[in-house]
């Protein structure tokens, strides 16, 4: 029976001509839009990362040799270059803050100091190497003065640092901005996943289709119906999604990485969660399929642009102004799935991520169960 | 007692589309639910098939509580829906396949039942087509084979025949006595009075959600005081003429309008015999004569006060 009814969904999922072009389709054209539309960014997104910083000149400048240094070895010129620096007196470099020439201007004195007109990606690459420095500083002095025997084998740990530029390698493969797009054009795949399991839903109640009513009427148990209907849509859409990574990988040379069953992984729980989605909005929203649909359309269409489709900052002001936004949007949770990937060598933080997609899927799927449970209707 | 039900009460609101309903069905019975739109056939059907949930009343059907989870009634049971529900994206023999599948495991089985089912329709130079490809009346026959195609032993039809031309209609009432003969029971929901009256065994005539009346098409004609209707075109007829045609024996009601005179019996044997004796004995002059058997629609006349296709 589970065999029958799944066999013959996928026959009738496949066969939806309009489904099959908004779910398989557009992602490609989609994607093929980005790579021809905003190629040329990661080019300039990469000179982008030299990040422009006015130091102004005085006395307690002159004096902090150490940071001298830092801050030249980090703005010497070639692939690792991370700053660029203009050393100028107070006024020039408030005037470059304040056209923008400059995104911060360092401060020297008994602290060092940073002054921002605005905070972003460039502000915070500021703070941090300022940050370090500062937590450097203060750790030599401390051992120094509690233990003047350790300072030999303090420089030399020191000395053992890379540059600032490798400590923020990259998991073995190059940066590239880019990548943010289509992270979020895969989140939007796995979330259109769920226009297949609103079909299911509708095809499934009685109140919203006469083949609902006639299946509903048949001596088949609901839930395994749901079952069949479900893993039908699953089956669909992750192999749209994987159509979609080929597409992406070896038609448009764009790189993931190389932890394909993570990626997979990733985006098995992504379709999970569409899938899930759809059920929930079929289920448990009143109305015809007219507005579910819309609902769902316009629904799947904010997550990914919170999660930075449309622009690509978005995903960073939700991260850091609304975070808790970030932790439930499923658009949001899949591409920050593909980032940790690509950015860290820990798994942590795509641990954290998948499992928030499968808890969100679960709960979504234990709503609609609950809707579809009371399997009389209302009103047919 | 294949069906039973008994004081079933269902609101919409502050509509009550089922007020106090009952209806028995025997096994072996064609039994028609005969009523307007809006009468509450298809609710009555709804809750019968444990789809619609009702606020009062008993549904027993094979002798069992139905519920939802009733399957082994539901094995028992096909439903033919008034709006087509089968799968545009999957092909005449496959969505028969496909529902009768959902009772009927046995693959082997299943394949001949599913070109009896196409056999019985007249569907076979059509199986490879898409529903959308089909005619509205072809369509419609699709739509009963997926209905019957795991020969239940109670098939409920509800307005199986709405949209369709007058020569699928045929095809399909016949098909439905055929089924019958076969051993199905059979439940059959319209508002054309004439199918009811030309298939059903025994009929239910519904009202507001109420059963009006229940029995054979002869048994309901008894009800009212009516016999048969003579109706003649007369292009002159005077107003003291009718007076004394009203005045003949077992005439309940005359009236002339439209060259036409309508006269209504009680009863009696001879009485367009007599209507044509006094037409000549007063020269008359008169062309056609027809006479009229009262309907199921004066029955629901007399008991409604409305005619059935108000």
């Amino acid at each position: 029976m589970f065999g029958h009814v799944f066999s013959y969904r996928l026959k009738c999922l496949l066969r939806n001509r309009e489904q099959v072009f908004w779910t398989l389709l557009f992602p490609l054209l989609l994607a093929t839009f980005f790579y021809f539309a905003f190629g040329h960014l990661t080019s300039e997104r990469e000179k982008f990362e030299t990040v422009k910083v006015a130091v102004i000149d005085n006395q307690a400048y002159r004096e902090e040799v150490h940071l001298q240094q830092m801050l030249a070895a980090l703005s010497t010129e070639g692939e690792g270059q991370m700053l660029e620096l203009t050393v100028t007196d107070e006024a020039e470099a408030e005037k470059l803050l304040e056209e923008g020439a400059v995104a911060g201007i360092v401060t020297a004195g008994e602290s060092v100091g940073l002054t921002v007109k605005q905070s972003g990606l460039k502000q915070s690459i500021l703070k941090a190497v300022l940050d370090e420095y500062a937590y450097i500083v203060r750790t030599t002095a401390g051992i120094i003065s509690e233990n003047p025997a350790a300072a030999r084998r303090l420089v030399k740990e020191l000395e053992k640092r890379p540059t600032y530029t490798e400590a923020v390698s990259f998991s073995g493969v190059p940066p590239d901005t880019m990548l943010a797009y289509f992270y979020a054009l895969i989140a939007m795949a796995c979330l259109y996943s769920s226009f297949w399991s609103l079909q299911n839903t509708i095809d499934l109640q009685a109140d919203l289709s006469a083949r609902g009513a006639r299946r509903s009427a048949a001596p088949t148990h609901k839930l395994k119906v749901v079952l069949s209907d479900t893993l039908a849509a699953l089956t669909i859409s992750f192999a749209e999604v994987l159509v979609l990574l080929v597409y992406l990988a070896v038609g448009l040379q764009v790189s993931f990485g190389n932890q394909v069953g993570y990626i997979l992984l990733t985006c098995l729980a992504g379709c999970l969660v569409g899938v899930s989605f759809g059920n929930l909005i079929g289920t448990v929203i009143r109305g015809s399929e007219g507005i579910k649909r819309g609902i769902l359309i316009g629904g799947s269409l904010t997550l990914c642009y919170l999660a930075g489709l449309m622009w690509v900052d978005m995903k960073y002001i939700i991260a850091t102004r609304v975070p808790l936004l970030a932790y439930i949007n499923p658009a949001a949770l899949i591409t920050d799935a593909f980032y940790s990937l690509y950015i860290f060598d820990s798994h942590h933080r795509f641990y954290l991520n998948i499992g928030l997609l499968c808890l969100l899927s679960a709960l979504m799927s234990l709503l609609s169960f609950l809707r579809l449970r009371g399997e009389r209707y209302g009103s047919i | 007692m294949l069906i039973s039900v008994h004081n079933l009460v269902k609101r919409y609101g502050n509509l009550l589309a089922l007020n106090h309903f009952h209806l028995q069905v025997e096994r072996g019975e064609i039994v028609g639910l005969l009523g307007p739109n809006g009468s509450g056939k298809t609710t009555a059907i709804n809750c019968i098939l444990a789809l619609l949930k009702y606020d009062k009343g008993e549904i027993k059907l094979f002798g069992k509580p139905m519920t939802p989870q009733a399957y082994d009634s539901k094995q028992k049971i096909g439903l033919v829906m008034q709006n087509v529900a089968v799968f545009d994206e999957l092909r005449v023999e496959e969505n028969i396949d496909y529902f009768c599948g959902l009772y009927i495991r046995d693959r082997a089985r299943r394949r001949l039942l599913v070109q009896e089912a196409i056999d019985f329709v007249g569907l076979g130079d059509f199986c490879r087509f898409y529903p959308k490809k089909l005619s509205g009346g072809l369509l419609r026959r699709l739509n009963i084979a997926c209905g019957l195609a795991h020969k239940p032993e109670l098939l409920i039809f509800d307005e199986p025949t709405v949209g369709v031309d007058p020569q699928s209609r045929n095809s399909i009432l016949e098909g439905i006595r055929e089924l019958n003969r076969r051993g199905a029971t059979v439940v059959y929901t319209s508002h054309y009075m004439e199918e009811v009256e030309q298939l059903c065994s025994r009929i239910v005539i519904m009202d507001q959600g109420k059963t009006l009346a229940t029995g054979t098409t002869e048994e309901l004609k008894a009800l009212i005081n009516q016999g048969e209707t003579i109706n003649v075109e007369i292009y002159m007829l005077e107003p003291e003429q009718l007076a004394r045609i009203r005045q003949l024996p077992h005439v309940t009601r005359a009236h002339y309008a439209h060259d036409r005179l309508a006269v209504h019996y009680d009863g009696g044997e001879h009485n367009l015999l007599e209507l044509l004796d006094y037409l000549k004995s007063q020269d008359i002059s008169f062309s056609r004569v027809f006479s009229e058997q009262p309907t199921l629609n004066d029955v629901f006349l007399e008991i409604t006060g409305r005619q059935l296709r108000d």
